[in-house]
């Protein structure tokens, strides 16, 4: 009989691979062979970064010899001195053809995240919490870093060379890379992509003048600038020391006085007036201690009827109060006095 | 059978025979006075080595005919200080040779200078320099190539220099 299928059979003993891991494969990756943060990411790591990424990727052979790569980004001050010791140079102290270098446009523009609205005053975020010891004590270190700063650098991939051969070889590599439109290079841990741009040819077509081709690839690294010297560091709460704090003198509660109530209320009724109404403000137990030209008389509470000729009333705070008598002489003014205990 | 038209221009007070004579003079000012030497290296255009597609030489692949030797009056242009296109890269590019040679004398060496052709020139005792040829002065019937209007005496050829990856002679 089938098991049903709810029922595992097996039990993993391993978790299965899942994208958190890599995540984690990939942070791990930030940290490797340095601190528990992540490495700086600078103008010079991504130029450097870049050239390797020529170097190895983009490197070519043609007929079995490797077509020789400048081994340094080009920029306006540095030729003269470099070419002096440069290996593939002529008597000329020219560069001989076929020759790969790379040019790094000198302005670096903001990536396109950041030239939307942002967190402004750069902000450090919470980024790991790291245990110590003292050595009397665990604790944590709480390490936080700044949101990156995209940005793009252009670079032209040039390669200069007499024979289509080469140039075909060229191209066929680099197009192969960017088939999927980027391609990445790992720099200081971070993967940084890379996108292919353009590709123009810039070949000597002067008939009297050396003949060269000359190839150019425009690429664009879409980098971003994470500075070492921003990250902050600082140690988290390693014990709280709670105090409180009681008076130990015991004081019994005291009844709340109010002095503006008076404990005798008298009530007239004026020729002509049987009926009174009164708010009350209190809680109160009154107490009826006499009456004068009074024949009976009528309790309302609320307009509720409550009693007639009572002696004791409770009233609560707000209670509108009303009282009906009936005179024995009507022609008289009449009188209810009334004794209030506040409760 | 070729037409051979004898030319009579500027007949009144020039002839075959002053012509000749100018052109004698003009070689003995050239080569004993001047003596201005080039190496002319002939492509052999049924042995070298090309590309089957594009047709390009290549690597090691021009094969040329037993070097010549021969004198012509030689002008080099200066080198000109430039950017090889956006690559930043600094080159002091060689200017190219100007050779302005008899046609007598290649007439008498029994050559002929032809477009790739390449031609040597020694800088000083220890380096050549090699040029190839970018115009071979074949079309040389402007007045200033025929004598004032007699008939061509000399041809000028223009060859841009080349590097050690393109050729190297031996």
């Amino acid at each position: 009989m089938a098991l049903p299928n709810k029922i595992k059979k097996n039990i993993p003993l391993k978790q299965p691979v899942s994208p958190f891991q890599r995540r984690e494969e990939l942070a791990n990756l930030l940290s490797e062979k340095g601190t528990f943060l992540p490495k700086s990411l600078l103008h010079a790591d991504l130029d450097s970064g870049f050239l390797e990424f020529v170097k190895n990727e983009l490197s070519i052979s043609v007929s079995g010899v490797k077509i020789p790569i400048v081994d340094i980004l080009i920029t306006t001050q540095n030729w003269s001195q470099f070419v002096e010791t440069w290996d593939f140079q002529n008597l000329d102290k020219n560069l001989e053809p076929p020759f790969i270098v790379t040019v790094r446009t000198p302005e670096v523009k903001f990536g396109d995240p950041s030239i939307k609205y942002n967190i402004p005053n750069r902000k450090l975020y919470h980024y790991a919490q790291v245990p110590t010891w003292d050595g009397q004590r665990h604790g944590m270190d709480v390490y936080k870093i700044p949101q990156p700063v995209p940005i793009l650098i252009t670079y032209n991939v040039i390669i200069v060379c007499n024979r289509m051969r080469e140039l075909n070889q060229f191209n066929k590599k680099i197009i192969e890379k960017f088939s999927s439109k980027q391609a990445y290079q790992l720099i200081n841990g971070h993967y940084i992509p890379i996108v292919l741009d353009t590709i123009s040819d810039e070949s000597i077509m002067d008939l009297e003048k050396r003949k060269m081709y000359i190839q150019k690839y425009t690429m664009t690294l879409q980098g971003f600038l994470l500075d070492e010297d921003e990250y902050e560091v600082s140690p988290a709460i390693v014990r709280t020391f709670q105090v409180y704090e009681f008076n130990d003198k015991v004081k019994s509660k005291k009844k709340k006085k109010n002095e503006n109530l008076p404990s005798d209320l008298s009530i007239t009724f004026v020729l002509g007036i049987n009926s009174v109404e009164l708010k009350s403000d209190y809680t109160t137990d009154m107490n009826i201690s006499n009456t004068q030209n009074v024949k009976e008389f009528e309790v309302y509470i609320n307009n509720n009827f409550y009693g007639t000729d009572l002696t004791k009333i409770q009233v609560n705070s707000g209670d509108l109060l009303r009282f009906e008598v009936v005179k024995i002489n009507d022609q008289e003014a009449s009188q209810i006095l009334i004794q209030q205990k506040l409760i | 059978m070729d037409k051979r038209i004898p030319i009579n221009r500027l007949g009144k007070f020039f002839s075959e025979k002053d012509f000749n004579l100018e052109i004698s003079m003009g070689q003995e000012w050239l080569l004993g006075d001047m003596n201005y030497t080039c190496v002319l290296y002939r492509i052999d255009r049924n042995k070298i080595k090309t590309d089957d597609v594009y047709g390009e030489t290549v690597q090691d692949g021009i094969i040329f005919l037993p070097p010549i030797e021969f004198n012509a009056y030689v002008g080099i242009a200066a080198p000109t200080n430039s950017l090889l296109g956006s690559t930043k890269v600094d080159q002091v590019e060689p200017g190219n040779i100007t050779i302005s040679v008899y046609l007598k004398t290649l007439k008498d060496l029994d050559i002929e200078i032809n477009y790739g052709d390449y031609v040597g020139y020694y800088d000083n005792e220890n380096f050549v320099r090699y040029y190839t040829v970018v115009n071979d002065g074949r079309v040389n019937s402007d007045i200033k190539h025929t004598y004032k209007g007699y008939k061509p005496f000399y041809r000028t050829i223009i060859a841009a220099p080349v590097g050690p990856n393109e050729f190297k002679a031996l």
